[in-house]
């Protein structure tokens, strides 16, 4: 603080926008309806939160985890598992705070189908929402309407978590190197503690084969798991892509291949290699790739039409892991180029491609609003909408 | 596939946002699709006859998501 100033630290003022499905309040424009272009929303409860810029979304099912930069968390949208975390079973259209985490400092969030994380800095982990699954990691199937602490995880620090439809993944740090834990539904494998399938677990229980490797991003979606090693090394478990069988345990997927982020789809995956090469596993149908005929079941592809835009690695620091936006729904995506531009193609029935109609395209596609280009920072995907934050100076 | 008692229904999660929905009553004259309610995807039904009039727990699975052929809607 220089003397005689009263300056406090300048805050980049965000415009948050967002698209597709939303009859259950996830667009937090108010109105319970579907949007099919991009909606600036005027967020007055996250202003007055006084707490920070955005630092991160996690979209579900059908609601939203924001994380504001103060270490505050707001939810909003479908309720009616307990996952927003205000206590009640019920829907919420405005962003609203989660006032039971209010003494925490909150890191991280995640969202699944219909449950939530929060990991605090203090590295605790905090889960509500449907249980139904063991998703929650609590030792039973109920759910849960506000955030209740993992207590598996007392002695350690959680770094992350990730959400799959009705499983989670958790990563710790500590001084015996990085561990993945996973619980929940185990039916295709997307736990990855054993060989054999595991119906389901509702206590973590450690993802087998990273006991010498070091973990530093996990991600889940639908049944599907992934996480990446320091060397950038891609590993995959669960649900199989393209119809191939099912992984019980981490695999190392194109191992010759050094990796820098990976999205994960119901059906699908995009991968981003250090090279700024885009690959996709799986999705082989409804017109993600245009041309299906040189698909083969596991084989990555390169996504036509982008091997003319430029993705450069420096995009990549800037937006984390959503540059390649996690991708919910297995049939629609989202891109962001080096010049912030939005790329969406696949299916558009809910108006999620924010392309201001409901077809679907199989190349991708500049968003626009109002011949206005977005140019965006950072990318979220849920079921079927989509959210795009972009910083003002 | 999971029973919803809100709904009476077998469902499971749409990649809309919504459920897939299919009732006992389908199930039981045959039917085999369980549909959506906000779009025009579809699931295929895999489940043996004999089991869900006794057990409303089990027995359920589901095929691929298949999307209906889908009628352009011009914006203006």
């Amino acid at each position: 603080m220089e003397e005689g100033s009263r300056r406090e630290e300048p805050q980049k003022e965000e415009e948050i926008w967002s698209w597709g499905a939303g009859t259950d309040g996830q667009l937090g424009t108010g109105k319970l309806k579907d949007e099919l272009l991009p909606q600036l929303l005027h967020l007055p409860s996250l202003a007055a939160s006084a707490a920070g810029s955005i630092s991160m979304l996690a979209c579900g099912g059908a609601h939203v985890v924001a994380l504001t930069s103060g270490g505050r968390v707001l939810t909003w949208g479908r309720g009616t598992s307990g996952q927003l975390g205000h206590g009640e079973m019920v829907n919420c259209l405005y962003p609203k705070a989660v006032n039971s985490l209010e003494d925490h400092v909150i890191t991280h969030v995640s969202a699944g189908w219909s449950h939530s994380g929060f990991v605090s800095d203090g590295g605790c982990l905090f889960t509500c929402g449907d249980g139904s699954f063991g998703q929650l990691g609590h030792g039973d199937y109920s759910a849960y309407s506000t955030p209740a602490k993992v207590s598996y995880f007392v002695n350690n620090h959680v770094e992350q978590m990730a959400c799959g439809m009705r499983h989670s993944l958790v990563l710790l740090k500590g001084s015996l190197g990085s561990q993945v834990y996973g619980f929940g539904s185990g039916k295709r494998g997307q736990l990855g503690i054993s060989v054999e399938k595991i119906k389901s677990a509702n206590l973590p229980r450690v993802t087998a084969g990273f006991e010498d490797i070091q973990i530093t991003t996990i991600t889940a979606n639908g049944d599907h798991s992934a996480s990446l090693s320091v060397d950038g090394k891609l590993y995959t478990w669960g649900r199989g892509f393209s119809g191939s069988p099912d992984i019980n345990v981490p695999s190392c997927t194109l191992p010759s291949l050094s990796f820098s982020q990976v999205a994960l789809g119901w059906n699908h995956a995009l991968l981003l290699t250090d090279d700024g090469e885009v690959f996709m596993l799986g999705g082989n149908r409804h017109g993600v790739l245009s041309n299906t005929e040189k698909l083969m079941n596991t084989a990555p592809n390169h996504l036509p039409g982008t091997e003319s835009s430029s993705f450069t690695s420096e995009l990549f620091i800037l937006s984390t892991s959503l540059f390649l936006c996690p991708l919910t729904s297995f049939i629609f995506l989202v891109l962001i180029t080096v010049d912030g531009e939005v790329m969406t193609w696949g299916w558009g029935e809910h108006g999620q491609l924010g392309l201001g109609s409901t077809s679907d395209e199989t190349d991708p596609c500049l968003v626009r609003n109002e011949k206005e280009v977005v140019a965006i920072s950072r990318v979220y995907c849920g079921s079927g909408f989509t959210y795009a934050v972009k910083a003002v100076d | 596939m999971e029973w919803n008692e809100e709904l009476q229904s077998f469902t499971y999660p749409c990649p809309c946002g919504d459920l897939f929905q299919i009732t006992k009553e389908d199930l039981r004259i045959g039917e085999e699709i369980a549909r959506c309610p906000s779009c025009s995807l579809y699931i295929t039904v895999i489940y043996n006859p004999e089991d869900f009039d006794e057990d409303k727990s089990k027995g359920k699975k589901q095929g691929n998501i298949i999307q209906q052929p889908q009628q352009q809607i011009p914006v203006a």
